[in-house]
């Protein structure tokens, strides 16, 4: 995979290993898909296995008495889902949505799904699990993980966490 | 034939099958009952009634096959035949075959009573065979008395259960026509056992017809095979024992044959033996007519409609796109031939999606009587547990109501009707003090009105004692001790929790067991639940439900840039208003509305909304919700719509006053307003 190609450092050490494939009577290597994206410039990802489908902006309609990130609900084939501005959850800066902008969709609890606008969706990266590396306790509350690619590092969110508004 | 669990489905399908049969055999009761009547002084039968128990019978058997059943289904058809030659004056029923018919009653009642356990079914299916027995019996010969004409046929068991259903029709048919039944065993060596059976298959076909080849186990030995030929023909015994060149004891007898006049159902053209082609064909047009009354009906998994309905909202959405494009060309005077064109089309296309609609939202329609039919059972069991007595009357039960609503509707209506039966209606001695009859009356009334279904279940009982309730109400601190409420607001009062419960109003209001679940179980259907009473003389509960859930008819309102919908079934009227009508109390403005005062909300405040239209004329929606008002104030009324009420997905699982989403074409998603919440939000700010 092309992907793959552009991992580098750590990252690419440990892909090499797993196309080497159990050379040296090593444990094998487990690879994670994460969906990656960028939010006013930083990337950041989610497992791919949350996410259902990538869709365009469409017509968002507001929903009054829910917190501001909340953006509204759209219609998805006939499902209503709300969509939330990942950038005002996450408060990071917030700019007008662009020509580039997408929401995720994502799988929540009980099969319900949520939208979440974001900037734009760049590509899946297929990551070995040792490649991570845990967030900074007590000062990340939305990212669990970071990895480092094309010599920077991505952030991974905890979906539960994102989406857990209401508490 | 008959296996005991074999493809039953679940317990809750099973009450349900077992519900529906006991139904038919209520009904097949009284059919029978009337047709023993007309018997016992010589009438002559009423054809209505005859009909009606062939019916009855026929469901019985599509419904116990349905649910695996095959015993039960057996005994049904068998009865069906036989109400077949009744009605088709075949056959007499005597005071004989009605004890039979009674007894056969008692035998499929035994297994719904008690369906599930297989001890059980093992002996009530040894009893259903016995019972079969003796209705083919009969069937063959109805003069005779049924309980002598026992062993009328001596096929062993292990035989008869091997038989699928067409070969028992066969066989049946055959011992009907009077012919005689064999058992033909046969040994042969595998090696060639395919050419022997081959050679005497033929031969019997000469002279009669195989009904069914059943390779029989037994002490053969290893290198040979036995096969049991279930054969069907005129011939005697020792003739057919010649004709295949076989020792008289390898054929066992089942039935001699009898002459060809002897059966009342032979007829008497077709006895020839040999003769094969006349029963193959008159058994095609019997099998014809059966699948075709089978297949009537389909069983469809409600969910599958839904899809549907999501596909026709899909559908009307591309149809907003198509109307669009057409608009598009239209303007373009080289286009506008072409645009008028397409815009024809959609006209069309967009009345065959509301036909397409109105059909999917028709199959969804079941009528009440489902319901009500098992009201009157549990009246009828309350009866005899109770022993009270108690009438049913029950009008309107072929009003409809959307499947889903329908099913949730059982346990509330169970509950009023119980209620009534239980607490409301008193014992005969003190209904005749108190000048009423000494039996008791509950009457269940549903009819449509526009897109809402009402029903009202009355009783004639001792009624509620609102100012009981509201002693209790009190006590119990739901209400300020210096509360003064008008009688009606007092009987509302049994719908709240705390007073729901039996110790708190049965022996003083007769009832109260469970009205808030009630309430709240039909608050859930967007239904609403009012109370009447007057002491002494009963109680009126009033359901009100939306036809269906799948759509409702919407009002659509705008304020600023934002929409919404208000299910219209709450929608009482709508004005135009001028500001300066609007009156003021604490604060809280309010709308003379014929004298009574309306209090008013504007839904831009109550949301937060920017609304453009701060003076001048406004529109108002009255909403209703029971006997509760109030005025929504919105800047447009924007319309009439058909809507399918989505719920919302995401992490906000509620929001206060939004009841779900609908889409309404290009305009994407729009909100719809649960007037329930709001108008119990402007109650409660009320009081505060």
């Amino acid at each position: 995979m092309s992907v793959a190609q552009h991992q580098s450092g750590a990252t690419w050490d440990l892909l090499a290993r797993v196309a080497a494939g159990s050379g040296e009577g090593e444990e094998p290597v487990i690879l994670r898909e994460l969906l990656a994206f960028s939010l006013a410039g930083d990337r950041y990802a989610v497992p791919v296995e949350r996410v259902r489908e990538i869709v365009r902006m469409r017509q968002l309609t507001p929903v009054p008495r829910v917190p501001a990130e909340i953006l509204g609900v759209i219609s998805l084939r006939g499902e209503i889902v709300q969509v939330m501005d990942l950038r005002m959850r996450l408060g990071v800066e917030v700019s007008d949505s662009s020509r580039t902008s997408r929401i995720m969709v994502l799988h929540g609890d009980e099969g319900a799904v949520t939208g979440l606008l974001v900037d734009t969706v760049s590509e899946v990266l297929r990551v070995p699990e040792e490649a991570f590396r845990p967030a900074a306790a007590g000062e990340a509350e939305f990212v669990t993980d970071l990895c480092e690619h094309d010599g920077h590092f991505v952030s991974i969110l905890s979906v539960e966490r994102v989406l857990n508004v209401g508490s | 034939m008959a296996s005991g669990g074999k493809g039953r489905a679940d317990s809750k399908a099973q009450q349900e099958f077992v519900s529906e049969a006991e139904d038919i055999l209520e009904r097949m009761r009284d059919d029978l009952s009337a047709v023993a009547e007309a018997t016992q002084s010589g009438d002559e039968t009423d054809p209505d009634v005859v009909n009606r128990l062939f019916r009855s019978a026929h469901s019985l058997k599509g419904l116990s096959g349905m649910f695996g059943f095959q015993a039960m289904s057996d005994l049904a058809h068998h009865l069906e035949d036989l109400l077949d030659g009744l009605r088709m004056g075949r056959v007499q029923l005597s005071a004989a075959g009605i004890a039979l018919f009674d007894e056969s009653m008692g035998v499929i009642a035994a297994v719904l009573a008690d369906p599930g356990s297989e001890t059980v079914t093992a002996s009530a299916e040894r009893e259903i065979h016995a019972i079969i027995e003796r209705i083919e019996a009969w069937n063959r010969d109805p003069t005779a008395d049924p309980d002598a004409g026992q062993g009328g046929s001596q096929l062993p068991d292990s035989l008869l259960r091997a038989l699928t259903e067409y070969e028992e029709h066969r066989l049946r048919e055959s011992q009907r026509r009077g012919k005689g039944i064999y058992v033909v065993d046969v040994d042969f060596e595998i090696a060639s056992f395919e050419e022997g059976l081959g050679e005497i298959s033929a031969a019997i076909k000469e002279v009669g017809e195989i009904i069914s080849t059943l390779p029989s186990p037994g002490d053969t030995p290893d290198s040979h095979i036995r096969f049991s030929l279930l054969t069907a023909t005129q011939l005697s015994r020792a003739d057919l024992a010649t004709r295949l060149d076989l020792p008289e004891a390898s054929i066992a007898v089942g039935d001699p044959p009898r002459e060809p006049s002897e059966g009342p159902g032979s007829s008497t053209a077709e006895s020839e033996p040999g003769e094969i082609e006349a029963p193959a064909t008159e058994h095609a047009t019997h099998e014809q007519t059966t699948l075709k009354s089978i297949s009537d009906t389909v069983r469809v998994d409600i969910k599958k409609l839904d899809e549907l309905m999501n596909l026709v909202g899909e559908l009307s959405i591309q149809k907003g796109a198509i109307r669009r494009l057409a608009h598009k060309l239209g303007i373009d005077p080289a286009t506008a031939r072409a645009g008028a064109e397409l815009e024809k089309m959609h006209r069309s296309l967009e009345r065959k999606l509301q036909e397409l609609q109105a059909g999917v939202l028709e199959v969804r329609m079941v009528p009440l009587r489902q319901v009500f039919d098992k009201l009157s059972r549990v009246v009828r069991r309350l009866r005899l547990d109770l022993q009270k007595e108690v009438e049913l009357e029950i009008h309107g039960a072929d009003t409809e109501l959307d499947k889903l609503i329908v099913e949730e509707l059982v346990d509330p209506l169970m509950h009023i009707v119980r209620n009534a039966f239980d607490h409301a209606i008193e014992p005969a001695g003190e209904r005749e003090r108190a000048g009423k009859a000494a039996s008791g009356r509950i009457r269940i009334e549903a009819l449509q009105r526009g897109n809402d279904v009402v029903i009202a279940v009355s009783d004639d009982g001792r009624g509620i004692d609102a100012r009981a309730v509201l002693e209790r109400a009190r006590q119990r601190g739901l209400v300020p001790a210096d509360a003064e409420l008008t009688t009606k607001e007092a009987l509302d009062l049994v719908f709240l929790p705390g007073l729901s419960t039996r110790e708190a109003v049965t022996e003083t209001s007769g009832r109260g067991v469970g009205m808030d679940v009630v309430r709240s179980n039909i608050a859930a259907l967007g239904g609403m639940v009012d109370i009447e009473s007057r002491t002494g003389e009963g109680t009126t509960i009033t359901i009100i439900l939306p036809i269906t859930l799948a759509i409702i008819q919407a009002l659509i309102v705008g304020v600023g840039d934002h929409r919404f919908a208000i299910p219209l079934n709450s929608v009482r009227e709508t004005l135009l208003v001028d500001l300066s009508e609007v009156q003021r109390s604490e604060g809280r403005e309010l709308l003379n509305l014929r004298g009574e005062p309306l209090s008013l909300r504007h839904l831009s405040e109550e949301f937060r909304l920017s609304s453009r239209n701060r003076d001048g004329k406004q529109y108002v929606v009255v909403l209703g919700m029971g006997d509760a008002r109030m005025g929504l104030i919105v800047d447009r009324l924007e319309g009439q719509q058909d809507t399918v009420i989505k719920p919302i997905q995401g992490p906000i699982r509620e929001v206060r006053g939004i009841a779900g989403a609908t889409e309404l074409g290009e305009q994407g998603a729009v909100l719809v307003l649960d007037v329930a919440a709001l108008v119990d939000d402007l109650g409660r700010r009320g009081d505060a």
